[in-house]
């Protein structure tokens, strides 16, 4: 029998070796190796080819490891690091239903009887009582009632040619037609295959109401079918709400808008049509050229089905699991996730400072997103802002800045922006994150835990009742918030739920003309949306969430950003998180070291994170590491 | 004490025959109640200078524990595994069928099995397996690698097969030393490194399964409720073998 | 099976016996054995944090900062038990509390068809959550821990009742979007939570054809694979992973068995247990009552353990506040009906008794809503909570713990072992494990057992 000693020593000679050893064939430990690296670095187990290269003499390991930090799969590796930290997709709950932009349909007869599509938009200006703010053809000319749910009732009856003609016209829209903007649209989009990505309306939006003629022209409402980018402010007339005793004319069965205080103190102004102000104060503002301000659905209800996409995409958007029919907000809602995917590819592809995650102004689009937040962001502002004057949206994305030459369909086809205005900030300011992140709380939170390694811990104190709005000093919240309220104030500027930016110059963060009179009491009208009763003081309301820091406040999502990224635990942050995702266990006091050597890694290479994987690609941690049990070694098995 | 020097010095007492046990991981600190110990005054000793421990081989490798292969790339390997088709066609590969096999569904059925995080509703990915999941392993494992013996053990030609990349003898049951060369190629594309470097058991323990199937499968064809033949049931098993194996998704 | 299986059997163990595979195995099959049981359980996580001034703490009063739910906000039309009181302004319809016979309780009108099963039911009120934070208080109800660096710290109760009831069973723990965690000594690796998106996708995947192959071929491929995997952690540092392997290898010929299959299928439920699909539709909580079908279906055959789930979205911080009655009428409707069914249902193993004799239930939330009700007419997060508790163990018709009536925060509940505090979610957690003979101390580091809501 073999002393102990040569035993031990056979069982460990191959751990100090590595695979590029000259002449020697790979051990086991070293094949273990090259497949984890395969795993990590290319997103699959290795090839036979590539197991054969591996095992000629020679091989160049370190070469191979640096070959693959510059690939596809290397950033989609990484990108799933930061993609399980923030879970950067939500629920259909959260859809992007926006009655400026969807424009749902309901069928009718046309003045020959014949059952036909007309596309509408709720909330719509027109310039008369039976349809302002409805469906365009009332009632009492189509036999068909709209409820403000979209429910439908009623008989449909044939359309007076005359009311007809004057209510609707066609459109070859965009979602149909690729050329949509020339002329005289005719590339048509047909059926698409389903097992790649590309613009593929739901089959009730490829043919007419008789379920089988391809539909060629859509009819559309003729307001909706407008072009101008502004329009005049419109007023009806009506400052009080018509009488619901009696009954409304046509027989709608909403009421007619009425003109706010606004239109009336600006009659004379030009609305913005890719606004959310533009539909309901002007009547000229329609769905633009091809009707791309809006997307379509194939029914009255709050969001319809529009386009087949998949549900899931583990590997990537262009490589899809499946493909279903979906919601025009799932549309949406799908672009948005990507979004943040090829944001976060090509910050690692292209091995970016990782600090510009949070902070750079660039971004990836493609069709569908340049057309979102060209004609579709703007559709959230500006509500209760219009007490502010605050009637065209000041966007985190300037539209200006998107690709005039992107079309919808170009769904495969993204473009690096690198400016997407002055108040972009990396992932801080995507509409993924700020709906996932729906309060400003919420958004300080996943950061401070995501890049600061951190989490809020309350204090295990008995929370006494208190009159005491401020957090930062209330006992029992005290030991979070004031952390958190800073932290949070950055977002003050930046709405709820949404993406709509609020400027100083319309929503100052002291406002004198959002003073409470009384304690904890709203103030007038629209000031209580944006202004916190419980901090007016000094003759001033304050901006709702900037009482834990004003200045925050006013530096905005780019000031947490700059926060974060300076914050001396940031490196060492990334690479706990880097380290362990790759190692598949949470980081302990033992590895101190190793998180080291990766913070410093990473930060004197100029925040590279290439850097940072290549110096945990041959730590000992993941290069020499085994699972052999000594008891086992030393009676001869091997790594 | 680090994970490096801890082992070094329990490899060698294990190594010598001393009792040891090999401490786990030091917990997170939040993780247990601090303890509170007695100060002592330990002078640090070399192993190497204990008497009898002069020539003693160490350890020095760290320890980790395997983890388990992410979903995404779980699918992507299964994609390759299979010529390297796309999820669709790969679906659609393993679904068709004229005789009622119902090997495949959809993948949507099997990604909350395979343990896929679901960001929309927060769901982590899965970190440890459970037996659903073992379950979804064998139900692709055995669509994977019986479409691939249809697909590569019925005469197809070599640039056609894509996994079982190796001819199989005429009329005749496969030597030990035959089986074990094919064997070595399967367990090279699954596992990553040849056969031979496998714990002993791996290929006499292949075999036997192999063997057993053969005899299993011999009166199938014609009028039998065992469709593959001899050969086809043994590759079969085989592959599943090793497409199901721990070594498979861990690493 | 056949002959040849059984030699090739033969052979695998021959093989087992050789070197370092015939060392002592695993640290869970050193652990206790698990506890002979005839008991299930049933833990439902009330996501997003509910409003417990219409359910299980109603509070119908202005008083302090507390507004109550009025018709102004709340949609009402669908709640059957709520009857109209107007406030003291003359113009706000709150709702009549609810004091249900024979019972010290008083409920809210969203309790739904539970009020029917009002003597069974053991509220903790005033919970002191100590946390606002999604995360923290969905760990922190399921587990009795904070997080600690973003993660849990410690077992989730599902985990912990199927550790120490659930080890011998096919299905220790199903969770469907419930906190489970998997984290803490004492851990059997066969109860690591099957958690899946939903129990309906599942038979899918339990699905076999037996054309080509069949199942003797794939038990032949699972004996094999378990004494590989039996063998590769007898040789590791780390075994837990193997070990985990080799032991759900052991249990998937049991999870392939026919009886299994049909208990995963939505459809197959819908027939099983019609009771809990109503017409028209559940609106908010169709996931739950197939979940609850689910769990007595699985629980009918003694296949599973333990059913956890996630109820649909309670976080209502806007103008979805108007839907939070009927979030949780529907769940609370849909545990009575679960409570019906398991009445119904004779227990599998136990001559003479009903499931619902051995049957235990557990609702928690991640915290509950403010007092307030918000510019946005919702209502947001407040560092208090309810759980609710229906169980043969418990004292049913009684409540535990309280929030102050000016501003609904936790108050003392009684002297602890660390004193005078508020009742906790730990507590809760060491009264349901204690209630079924489990030392707390075993997965928990916090939490006292609160003995005057058990049965004697």
């Amino acid at each position: 029998m073999a002393s102990k000693t040569t035993i031990a020593a056979a069982a460990f000679a191959g751990l100090t070796m590595m695979a590029s050893t000259a002449g020697a064939a790979p051990t086991r430990e070293q094949y273990r190796l090259f497949r984890a690296l395969s795993i990590d670095l290319q997103g699959r187990i290795p090839l036979p080819d590539e197991v054969a290269d591996f095992e000629r003499p020679g091989f160049d390991l370190d070469g191979w490891i640096d070959t693959h930090l510059t690939g596809p799969a290397y950033a989609e590796r990484m990108r799933r690091v930061y993609m399980d930290l923030l879970r950067l997709d939500i629920g259909t709950m959260f859809n992007f239903v926006s009655n400026p932009v969807v424009l749902r349909r309901v069928q009718v007869m046309d003045p020959s009887g014949a059952p036909v599509f007309v596309y509408f938009r709720r909330g719509q200006r027109r310039d008369r009582v039976e349809s302002d703010g409805d469906f365009c053809l009332s009632p009492a000319e189509t036999g068909v009632t709209v409820a403000g749910n979209g429910t439908l009732s009623g008989t449909a009856q044939p359309i007076d040619a005359a009311v007809w003609a004057q209510r609707t016209v066609e459109v070859r829209p965009w979602w149909l037609y690729s050329d949509y903007r020339t002329a005289s649209p005719t590339l048509r989009i047909g059926a698409t295959d389903q097992s790649t990505m590309a613009l593929s309306p739901v089959p009730g939006l490829l043919t007419e109401a008789d379920g089988h003629t391809p539909t060629v022209t859509v009819r559309v409402c003729r307001e909706e079918a407008q072009t101008p980018e502004q329009a005049p402010m419109y007023l009806s007339g009506r400052i009080a709400a018509l009488p619901t005793t009696v009954p409304y004319p046509g027989g709608r069965v909403t009421a007619p808008p009425t003109d706010s205080a606004y239109s009336r103190a600006h009659p004379t102004d030009m609305v913005s049509c890719t606004s959310g102000t533009g539909v309901s104060f002007a009547a000229g503002c329609g769905c633009g050229v091809g009707l791309e301000r809006c997307m379509p659905g194939t029914s009255t209800t709050n969001d319809p089905a529009a386009f087949s996409l998949p549900n899931f995409v583990p590997l990537g958007a262009d490589t899809p699991l499946d493909n279903a029919q979906q919601s025009q907000g799932d549309w949406t809602r799908f672009w948005w996730v990507q979004e943040a995917v090829h944001f976060l590819d090509d910050l690692f592809a292209n091995d970016r400072d990782v600090r510009t995650m949070l902070s750079d102004r660039s971004t990836q689009v493609n069709g569908p997103l340049a057309q979102f937040y060209r004609s579709f962001a703007g559709s959230t502002c500006c509500g209760g802002g219009t007490q502010f004057n605050y009637v065209a949206p000041d966007p985190l994305f300037d539209p200006a800045n998107v690709p005039a030459d992107l079309t919808p369909h170009q769904v495969t086809t993204w473009r690096r922006i690198a400016d997407r205005g002055p108040h972009a900030s990396g992932i801080l300011t995507m509409p993924i994150f700020l709906q996932k992140y729906g309060t400003r709380r919420a958004r300080a939170h996943v950061l401070y835990g995501a890049f600061m390694c951190r989490q809020f811990v309350a204090e295990n104190v008995a929370l006494t009742p208190s009159t005491e709005p401020n957090l930062m000093v209330r006992p029992g919240c005290q030991a979070c918030h004031a952390t958190l309220e800073p932290m949070a104030a950055y977002f003050s500027r930046v709405s709820e739920s949404s993406w709509t930016f609020l400027p100083s110059a319309s929503f100052p963060t002291f406002n004198p003309a959002c003073v409470s009179t009384r304690p904890n009491v709203a103030p007038n009208g629209g000031c209580g949306t944006y202004y916190d009763p419980a901090f007016s003081a000094g003759g001033n309301g304050m901006l709702r969430g900037a009482y834990g820091s004003p200045q925050h406040a006013d530096e905005g999502p780019a000031g947490i950003a700059q926060v974060i990224t300076a914050d001396p635990n940031f490196a060492g942050c990334v690479a706990q998180n880097v380290g362990e995702a790759f190692l598949g266990r949470t980081f302990t006091a033992d590895d101190q070291a190793l998180r080291d050597t990766l913070s410093t890694a990473l930060s004197s290479n100029g925040f590279r994170m290439r850097a940072l994987v290549r110096a945990l690609l041959r730590a000992d941690a993941y290069r020499r590491a085994n699972n052999l049990d000594p008891a086992a070694a030393s009676q001869g098995a091997n790594p | 004490m680090t994970n490096t020097a801890r082992t070094l010095v329990v490899s060698a007492l294990v190594a010598l025959g001393c009792n040891g046990t090999p401490a786990a991981r030091t917990p997170a600190p939040d993780a247990q109640a601090p303890v509170s110990r007695p100060a002592t005054d330990i002078t640090p000793t070399p192993v190497t200078a204990i008497p009898g421990h002069e020539s003693l081989a160490q350890d020095t490798a760290p320890k980790e524990a395997p983890r388990l292969m992410p979903a995404e790339t779980l699918i992507r390997s299964y994609l390759t595994l299979f010529g390297g088709l796309s999820p669709i066609a790969f679906q659609t590969r393993m679904r068709t069928t004229t005789t009622g096999e119902a090997l495949f569904d959809t993948w949507a059925d099997y990604l909350s099995a395979l343990g896929i995080p679901d960001y929309t509703a927060d769901i982590p990915r899965a970190a440890q397996t459970n037996t659903l999941q073992l379950a979804a392993y064998e139900r692709i494992a055995v669509a994977l690698c019986e479409r691939a013996v249809q697909n590569d053990l019925r005469g197809a030609a070599a640039s056609a097969q894509v996994l079982f990349t190796f001819d199989l003898p005429a009329g005749r049951s496969l030597t030990d030393a035959e089986f074990a060369t094919r064997f070595d190629v399967l367990h090279r594309r699954a596992l990553g490194y040849p056969a031979a470097l496998a714990p002993d058991t791996r290929v006499p323990r292949f075999l036997a399964l192999y063997r057993s199937a053969e005899t299993a499968h011999a009166d199938a064809g014609v009028g039998s409720q065992r469709r593959f033949t001899g050969p086809e049931a043994g590759w079969a098993g085989v592959c599943e073998g090793l497409l199901r194996h721990p070594e498979f998704h861990l690493y | 099976m056949d002959q040849h299986r059984r030699t090739f059997l033969k052979i695998l163990g021959g093989a087992a016996g050789v070197g370092i595979a015939s060392q002592p195995l695993f640290r869970a099959l050193a652990d206790p054995p698990a506890q002979a049981s005839d008991e299930f359980f049933v833990l439902v996580h009330a996501s997003g944090g509910w409003d417990v001034t219409v359910g299980l703490d109603p509070r119908n009063e202005r008083r302090g900062i507390i507004e109550p739910a009025n018709t102004s906000v709340c949609d009402t039309s669908a709640i059957r038990h709520w009857a109209n009181q107007v406030l003291d302004d003359g113009t706000t319809t709150t709702f009549q509390t609810l004091q249900p016979p024979g019972t010290s309780l008083r409920l809210g009108p969203a309790i739904g068809n539970l009020y029917d099963y009002a003597d069974r039911l053991s509220v903790f009120n005033g919970l002191a959550m100590n946390t606002v934070s999604h995360p923290d208080g969905t760990y922190f109800v399921s587990t009795g821990r904070h997080l600690a660096g973003g993660k849990p710290v410690a077992a989730s109760i599902d985990t912990m009742l199927a550790n120490e009831f659930g080890r011998e069973q096919l299905l220790p723990s199903v969770s469907v979007g419930f906190p489970s965690t998997f984290v803490g000594p004492h851990l059997d690796a066969r109860v690591a939570p099957l958690r899946v998106a939903s129990v309906a996708t599942v038979s899918r995947v339990l699905s076999r054809g037996n054309v080509n192959t069949n199942a003797d071929d794939r038990s032949a491929v699972t004996a094999l694979l378990t004494q590989e995997a039996q063998d590769l952690a007898a040789r590791s540092y780390y075994r837990d992973a193997l070990t985990g392997f080799a032991l759900q290898f052991q249990s998937l010929p049991r999870m392939l068995a026919p009886d299994v299959q049909p208990i995963f299928n939505a459809s197959g439920l819908a027939l099983a247990q019609p009771s809990f699909f109503p017409t028209p539709g559940l609106r908010f909580q169709a996931g739950a009552a197939v979940n609850c079908a689910f769990a007595v279906e699985a629980m009918k055959r003694n296949l599973v353990r333990c059913v956890s789930f996630a109820s649909g979205s309670h976080d209502t911080h806007s103008t979805n506040y108007r839907n939070q009655l009927l979030i949780q009428q529907e769940l609370f409707d849909t545990l009575a009906n679960l409570l019906r069914a398991l009445d119904a249902t004779p227990h599998p193993t136990r001559i003479g008794a009903r499931l619902a004799d051995h049957t235990h239930i557990l609702v928690v939330s991640d915290f509950c809503r403010t007092p307030q009700i918000n510019l946005t007419s919702g209502r947001d997060h407040y560092p208090n909570g309810s759980a609710l508790v229906i169980s043969p163990k418990f004292r049913g018709g009684t409540s535990f713990g309280s929030a102050d009536p000016d501003q609904l925060l936790p108050q003392d509940a009684g002297t602890f072992a660390d004193g005078t505090r508020a009742v906790g979610p730990a507590d809760v957690l060491a009264t349901m494990l204690t209630a079924m003979g489990v030392d707390p101390r075993r997965y928990m580091r916090d939490g006292d057992v609160v003995r005057a809501m058990l049965r004697a």
